[in-house]
């Protein structure tokens, strides 16, 4: 049973996900809310519920009991005037005895006439003879009052009064009224002797019913009234209740002390008053009906119920709106990000509604101006990183250069010098091959080293051997990839802003080393030197191009930083008259790759 | 997010229409008419009859229908009576409760009345029709078994009887005698000397028990199986001073019945429980014409009572119908 009852729930529960797909906060907050307020309710309602309707109940219990205690006084002051009647005839017993008998006879006469309720009063003697009644008329001698139980019971309790529970009345002959009696035996004496009568008042229901039925208990409750031994005295339906065609509660009424109680009889809920009825040994019980004594019950139940519906309504409302209204701006936000999230990133966030929505904001689009930002700084370090290259791979074929280099070859060969030819046209064709090097950025360092060597071989002819050169590798070194063409230009300058204004001649010494994880290129030449101010500027400076073209250092250092970062680069040592050295640090072991740049890409 | 607006949506316009739809409908409720329910007897003034008439009116109060009661003066008048239900047709009345004065006569329009969508209930006298919506009454095989007993402890097993029995035909008078014949036929030393038919007649009944007496001096008993053999038959053995002698076992319990009971003319009554019919005549009248199922045949029962036992507070009731 639980495990089934918990089998249902999971499913329930997993229904009402799918439904309503928790995971949005809308959905989630106008749930919650709504989790919380019904259940609030409910709980509220049910409470007051509870508490007005026992106060209700109480109050119709309160209300009967007070409506019976009203018609209790009124039967009380009925039967205590029986009482008197009854008095009245024994009090004339005892004074005027047999002998005035006729004034006995007119007082009986006088107060049945008066009295409507009264049927009969009569007086027996001990042995059951009828000796006075009233009104008179035609005996039913068959009648024989001694053998009734109410005059047995009369004689044997001689001061009490007796009232005999309803019954047929047949003191006469042909009228069986249903009566009600009061007995008393009466004990005088007569000549000394003691005599002792019956007294017998008989009354109908008239007055009882109509001090009975004259409250109201609700609409369908009433008042019934039972004796000792559970005889109906007065019941507003006596005829079907005798007919055995209706019952009543009467044990449960018997067994009961004087108060109210709740009485489930014939599957309904009544609010049963017992009373004690003064003189008499009767009860009376009032009857009312729980459904309908209660009428503020039944509009509270009503009530409660549209305080109900209509807070759950409003509530549905108020937490549709609550929710929207936080999870709105989250909403904004996420459909602004989405643009980002394709592609575009030119917006700016209004920064506007609540707090934490505004820090978002705020967030959010210092970010997207931080990628911006990057992402610019790529796009313009990759274009001059084109244009470096570019036109470094313009330096290497300056048409100057080529037809110079070509001029010298035509010379050398009208003058014969083959030789010279051979290394010129040798060291021509590993210049180009090295620059163009299948397209790579990337060589080995022996490569580049051959590469200058190419150079500074051709430079040297077409020179006039107008200096030396000599190249000091460091073997470790030469298997380490680097940038290519990083020596030419650095080679380039020394010749033409170094050396060739020198009257002596002139000295160029490249070298290159592994010095504490960097490759370490070095340029040395012995000529005129930089001059101090120019020397701070260079690297900066767009280079003059009073040779066709040359790259100058500036294009190196800046394909250096891009391509290995900013902390290699060049380095410039130089002192006027003596020479200058350029170093060139790139880091060791960074080859494959190629840079930083290719992973940006 | 849809469907939970969607699903909310209904929820609130729920929320806001159900305590306005439960209004309209409380309301709608209240107006009904009065429900007219016609009961038709066999005879109206009789004092049988008058007890019936009270139960009816003590279940039309409680029941709130107005009862509209009627029915010929004259027992005999059959075709009174057929008016009486042809009427009640023609008013159109909600139900008909009716005493059938003829077992056959009465069939055809009380068949037209439940064609024309009136229920009809039967009390006491039962017709030959099974269109018929319940019949309650006195199961009279039974009391005529109890006047066949009764008869037996009055007078014992030796004796000679005759029975004053009412309409020869009649399905009540034939139905009680033969539940009197069923008992009486195991008792071989019972001697039935004559069966009477009395018609229904106090003066007729008389007569033919002063024929009896005097034709037959060994006569112990004479069985009554109605109120008006019962009267006439305690009359003729009262004044021909008879009365003890000659035991008479009657039925029903009229006043001049008790009266003669209470003189020991008679020694025993059959007592049925008119104000009962009446009553549940007129609640399964309303019930059917409600709709709801009824029992076919409802057994208001009947009883033996003597001198000895009538004032008991039971039987007292049964006798005297409460009034106040």
């Amino acid at each position: 049973m639980k495990i089934r009852l918990r089998m249902i729930l999971k499913k329930l529960y997993g229904l009402l996900q799918t439904i309503f797909k928790v995971s949005s906060i809308q959905s989630v907050i106008t749930l919650s809310f709504t989790a919380v307020t019904v259940l609030s309710l409910i709980f509220v309602s049910l409470t007051l519920y509870g508490t007005f309707s026992d106060n209700a109940e109480k109050n119709a219990a309160a209300s009967t009991q007070q409506i019976m205690d009203q018609v209790n006084l009124n039967l009380n002051s009925y039967l205590k005037g029986m009482m008197e009647i009854s008095d009245l005839i024994r009090s004339n017993l005892n004074e005027k005895t047999f002998k005035n008998r006729d004034n006995l006879i007119n007082l009986l006469q006088v107060t049945s006439q008066i009295r409507k309720d009264i049927v009969a009063m009569a007086v027996y003697s001990d042995t059951g003879t009828l000796l006075f009644s009233s009104p008179s008329g035609s005996y039913n001698s068959n009648f024989h009052a001694a053998e009734q139980g109410w005059f047995k019971s009369t004689i044997q309790r001689p001061v009490d009064y007796i009232f005999v529970s309803p019954h047929v009345q047949r003191l006469y002959m042909n009228n069986r009224p249903w009566v009600v009696s009061l007995c008393r035996s009466v004990t005088f004496y007569e000549n000394n002797k003691p005599v002792t009568w019956i007294t017998m008042v008989d009354m109908n229901f008239s007055k009882i019913e109509q001090l009975c039925s004259q409250v109201s208990l609700g609409k369908r409750g009433y008042l019934y009234i039972v004796d000792q031994a559970g005889n109906i005295i007065y019941h507003p339906q006596q005829q079907i209740v005798y007919a055995g065609l209706k019952s009543e509660n009467i044990t449960e009424a018997l067994s009961r002390d004087p108060g109210s109680y709740f009485d489930d009889f014939q599957g309904e809920r009544r609010i049963m008053s017992v009373e004690k009825i003064n003189f008499t040994n009767w009860k009376m019980v009032g009857i009312s009906y729980v459904d309908e004594l209660v009428p503020n019950k039944r509009n509270l139940s009503n009530f409660v119920i549209y305080i109900l519906f209509f807070g759950i309504a409003f509530e549905i409302l108020a937490s549709m709106f609550i929710s929207s209204k936080i999870s709105q701006p989250i909403k904004r936000l996420e459909k602004q990000m989405k643009r980002v999230e394709n592609g575009d990133f030119d917006i700016n966030l209004e920064v506007y509604g609540e707090d934490e929505v505004k820090r978002l904001s705020k967030a959010f689009n210092l970010m997207v101006a931080r990628i911006r930002q990057l992402m610019n700084q790529i796009i313009s370090e990759q274009e001059a990183k084109r244009k470096s290259e570019f036109k470094a791979l313009q330096a290497q074929i300056n048409p100057h250069f080529l037809y110079n280099t070509l001029d010298s070859i035509v010379w050398m060969n009208e003058n014969r010098n083959y030789e010279g030819v051979t290394t010129m046209v040798s060291a021509l064709a590993k210049l180009f091959r090295v620059s163009i090097s299948k397209g790579s950025e990337i060589i080995n360092v022996s490569d580049e080293i051959g590469h200058a060597a190419s150079y500074l071989t051709i430079q040297k002819i077409r020179y006039k051997d107008k200096f030396d050169f000599h190249i000091e590798t460091q073997p470790e070194a030469l298997g380490q990839k680097t940038l290519k063409l990083l020596l030419q230009p650095i080679i380039e300058n020394a010749i033409y802003h170094g050396i060739n204004q020198l009257q002596e001649k002139g000295e160029i010494e490249i070298a290159v080393a592994v010095e504490e994880g960097n490759i370490v290129y070095r340029v040395t030449d012995n000529g005129y030197g930089i001059k101090p101010d120019l020397l701070s500027t260079i690297l900066d400076q767009e280079p003059t191009s009073t040779h066709g073209g040359g790259v100058g250092l500036k294009n190196v250092n800046e394909r250096i930083k891009l391509c290995y970062g900013s902390e290699y680069g060049l380095e410039i040592i130089s002192e006027l008259d003596e020479g200058t050295s350029v170093f060139i640090r790139i880091p060791l072991n960074d080859s494959g790759s190629g840079g930083r740049y290719e992973n940006i890409k | 997010m849809r469907t939970l607006n969607r699903v909310l949506a209904l929820i609130l316009i729920t929320c806001l229409l159900l305590p306005v739809s439960g209004c309209t409908g409380s309301k709608l409720s209240t107006q009904d008419k009065k429900v007219i329910i016609k009961v038709i007897v066999k005879k109206k003034d009789a004092s049988f009859w008058t007890v019936v008439r009270m139960g009816a009116e003590a279940a039309g109060k409680e029941f709130n229908v107005s009862v509209d009661f009627d029915g010929p003066t004259d027992e005999k008048d059959i075709d009174g009576q057929i008016r009486m239900v042809e009427g009640a047709i023609t008013e159109k009345v909600d139900a008909l409760v009716l005493a059938a004065s003829d077992y056959t006569r009465l069939v055809g329009v009380a068949e037209q009345a439940v064609r024309e969508d009136i229920p009809v209930i039967i009390i006491d006298s039962d017709i030959d029709s099974d269109k018929m919506y319940s019949f309650i009454g006195t199961d009279n095989v039974d009391a005529g078994k109890l006047l066949a007993e009764s008869m037996l402890g009055k007078v014992g097993e030796n004796c000679n009887i005759s029975v004053m029995s009412f309409i020869k035909g009649a399905a009540s008078s034939d139905q009680r005698e033969e539940g009197l014949f069923e008992v009486i036929s195991k008792n071989t030393s019972v001697k039935v000397l004559s069966t009477e038919y009395c018609n229904s007649s106090e003066d007729v009944a008389e007569q033919l028990t002063e024929n009896l007496i005097q034709k037959y001096p060994e006569l112990n008993a004479i069985v009554c199986t109605n109120a008006y053999g019962t009267v006439g038959t305690a009359r003729a053995v009262e004044k021909l001073g008879k009365a003890g002698k000659i035991k008479v076992i009657g039925f029903d319990s009229t006043p001049d019945e008790i009266s003669f009971m209470e003189r020991d003319v008679v020694q025993s009554l059959i007592v049925q429980n008119p104000f009962n019919m009446g009553y549940l005549g007129i609640k399964y009248a309303l019930d059917a014409h409600q709709g709801k199922s009824l029992p076919k045949r409802e057994n208001t029962g009947s009883k033996a009572i003597d001198k000895n036992n009538m004032y008991e507070p039971e039987n007292e009731k049964l006798l005297f119908p409460f009034t106040n």
